[in-house]
């Protein structure tokens, strides 16, 4: 069993709080992702799990085991780290091997364990040769490979892919997946990078200045943000946003904004009427698909062909806005278009608070809940 | 702008340029070589520049040299080697250990334990010598050993006044350099006198003198070392960490090899330090364990000006560093820490 879990663990340097009171539970085998934008805490997280720092108060278990106060070597921890950290005067074998043979395992041991993991990271032709003789990805597979013979409780990776170009990121993507299919065990990933987050996580814990913004699987965050935070960091490109306010329509209450916008809303009429409330709408659901739907006016700045679609940016009374066409329509840059808002798959915000009123998963929250 | 970008004249001129530095810098030392091979009368005759041409050389000085004529040559050689290794090799491990305490280690002092170190030592000194009437040397002993204890001990307690920190106590350490080296060494000789008069041989010794180089070779050891440690990635320190590697392998196996080039540097500039030293030499030797400086230096006053015979000796004195930064040079390459991080 390894699970982890963070009790009320805070964290302050001196004065300077980073992490207020954090709460999370990592159940047994799952790939968690802290996701979040620098300085948000997640690698102060991540190190505190290693040991790397102390948790100002607060409890950390791994398993059964309450490591708050132990040091990172007895935590049974893997870390790999953003930069690699090889031991440059070792070849790719003695990288491996160093931990066990430092524990003093038996030599036919250390042998079969780095054979072995030279086999699953494709590194047996390079076992021999030093660190700066590999290329940037294959140092981060030494890295990894040093890991995994630790046979540990928990795997913690710091942005292990940042400093690889795009094409080897997502080809280590899939290989950082596989392996924990294989190995079956916890792993703790940090990343600034949502997509890597999205694509390799069972759950995604999104944080913003040491607090929890929501933690769930990626579809989860993707249609139902709990808050503006969570909607604007995830998804690429982001979700656009309107500031309006709340006002009575025929059929219930409407969203109403600059430029004589008046969207329905299927929220409940008790709604505060006129409360200032924003508009999320993501680019992918401003496709009309035959419907009528309500519209907005983009005053078109740029446009950008993608291939399968082409997105369309500009200005929705005064708001940034990017919308998307399909490839072949016909667009210029200062061009005006209506633009359709898919009703059902639009987000309302609170204005104060920044909680959703509605998205994909309902209506909920505020002063209708 | 680099040289290599210059054009013409003044391409012509820094090459120029460089041409008589090099030969202001060389000459004295060629100075030397050609003197130690000339006899007395060529010497004395006027300067003369080349050999075979100008004057007809001779080993008589060398000769001279060796057969003892002028001190013991090879039994000061002998000494000056076994001490300088010896207390490079030691200031430059024990430094480097303290220069890596410093860089990675938080240490709290408290002013109020440095100012009660100082306080009972020295109170206490005078006490044991004044009142119990104690021989200086155990006095002095038990006076230390006493303030150590009860300022570790204090350094537990809320003291008031400021806590200092590593940058401090690294400013102390090389403070140690700033006094003149004479109030050290007029003082350690009185010290190692005091040991003698309780058996303990310290004047004229291999340890006295190793020790005193050792303790006044830390600070500038402690000073370099611990910017070699402060530029290592600390990652590769933690990753260790994480793997469960004690402290002492991760700084014998990873830090070690990762500042070799440091290292050597470092231990090459105590080395010289040693070699060349001159005051503690003087003061703390007699005969025994005397160094080349203070034989070389030496050379004028027993038998007036040889100029041949010390041009031989100041020879002796120089080749052999020559020699070992020759060697060491070439472990001195740079790009070790390569492919430990991006």
């Amino acid at each position: 069993m390894s699970r982890v879990s963070l009790k009320s663990i805070t964290k302050s340097f001196g004065d300077h709080s980073v992490i207020p009171p954090l709460d999370l539970e990592i159940s047994d085998r799952e790939f968690v992702v802290l996701v979040g934008p620098s300085g948000c805490g997640k690698t102060t997280t991540l190190r505190m799990i290693a040991g790397l720092e102390t948790a100002t108060s607060g409890t950390i278990m791994i398993g059964d085991r309450d490591v708050t106060d132990q040091r990172p070597g007895l935590r049974n921890c893997s870390m790999v780290f953003q930069n690699y950290a090889l031991y440059p005067h070792m070849t790719v074998a003695e990288n491996i091997g160093y931990g066990m043979k430092v524990r003093g395992l038996p030599k036919e041991d250390i042998a079969a364990a780095v054979t072995e993991a030279g086999r699953i990271l494709n590194l047996g032709p390079y076992l021999h040769r030093k660190p700066r003789e590999l290329s940037g990805g294959q140092r981060q597979r030494v890295a990894i490979g040093r890991a995994i013979v630790r046979k540990p409780d928990v795997f913690l990776f710091d942005e292990p892919l940042s400093n690889l170009d795009a094409k080897l990121r997502i080809e280590m993507r899939t290989e950082i997946k596989s392996l924990h299919r294989r190995l079956e065990t916890t792993v703790v990933y940090v990343t600034h990078d949502q997509v890597e987050a999205m694509t390799m996580a069972d759950r995604v814990v999104v944080m913003n200045a040491g607090r929890i913004e929501q933690a769930a699987d990626p579809i989860t965050l993707y249609e139902a943000p709990r808050n503006l935070f969570v909607a604007a960091f995830i998804g690429s490109p982001s979700m656009n946003f309107l500031d309006g306010h709340l006002a009575t329509g025929p059929e219930g209450p409407l969203f109403r904004a600059a430029d004589g916008v008046a969207i329905p809303t299927p929220l409940r009429s008790e709604t505060t009427n006129g409360l200032a409330v924003v508009l999320g709408i993501r680019p992918e659901h401003t496709v009309a698909e035959g419907r009528d739907l309500p519209t907005v006016t983009l005053k078109v700045r740029d446009v950008e062909p993608l291939g399968p679609h082409t997105l369309v940016i500009g200005t929705v009374g005064g708001a940034p806005f990017t919308a998307q066409v399909p490839a072949h329509a016909r667009i210029e840059p200062d061009d005006t278009i209506r633009v359709p808002i898919n009703t059902d798959k639009m987000h309302l915000f609170r204005k104060d608070t920044g909680d959703a009123l509605l998205n994909q998963a309902g209506v909920f929250g505020g002063s209708n809940p | 702008m680099s040289a290599r970008g210059l054009k013409g004249g003044g391409r012509l001129l820094a090459f120029a340029g460089c041409l008589i530095w090099f030969v202001l810098t060389m000459f004295p030392l060629y100075w030397i070589v050609i003197t130690s091979f000339k006899t007395p009368v060529s010497v004395v005759d006027g300067p003369t520049y080349l050999p075979f041409i100008d004057f007809e050389p001779t080993l008589n000085a060398w000769r001279d040299l060796f057969s003892g004529n002028r001190g013991q040559f090879s039994s000061t050689f002998l000494a000056s080697s076994l001490i300088g290794v010896t207390a490079a090799v030691i200031a430059t491990a024990i430094g480097a250990m303290a220069a890596y305490a410093l860089v990675r280690f938080p240490f709290r002092v408290r002013l109020g334990s440095a100012i009660l170190f100082f306080v009972v030592a020295l109170g206490g000194y005078l006490a044991g010598t004044l009142w119990f009437g104690l021989p200086r040397a155990p006095a002095m002993l038990d006076a230390f050993a006493a303030a150590l204890l009860l300022s570790v001990l204090a350094n537990r307690l809320p003291l008031p006044g400021p806590v200092l920190g590593n940058d401090d106590i690294v400013f102390w350490f090389v403070s140690q350099r700033m006094f003149p080296p004479i109030v050290a060494a007029f003082a350690l000789f009185l010290m190692y006198t005091e040991f003698g008069r309780m058996g303990f041989k310290m004047v004229d010794t291999y340890l006295g003198l190793t020790l005193a180089y050792v303790a006044f070779s830390l600070p500038i050891v402690v000073w370099l070392m611990r910017d070699f440690f402060a530029a290592l990635p600390i990652e590769v320190e933690e990753a260790a960490m994480v793997d469960n590697v004690p402290s002492w392998r991760i700084f014998t196996d990873i830090v070690v090899p990762m500042t070799m080039p440091g290292l050597i540097a470092t231990f090459m500039i105590t080395l010289a330090f040693v070699w060349n030293e001159f005051l503690f030499a003087l003061f703390l030797t007699t005969s025994k364990w005397q160094t080349l400086p203070i034989l070389v230096a030496g050379q004028n006053s027993q038998r007036g000006d040889e100029w041949w015979a010390i041009s031989a000796a100041a020879l002796i004195a120089i080749i052999p560093m020559m020699v070992m930064a020759a060697l060491l040079s070439r472990l001195m390459r740079s790009g070790l820490l390569l492919g430990a991080i991006k």
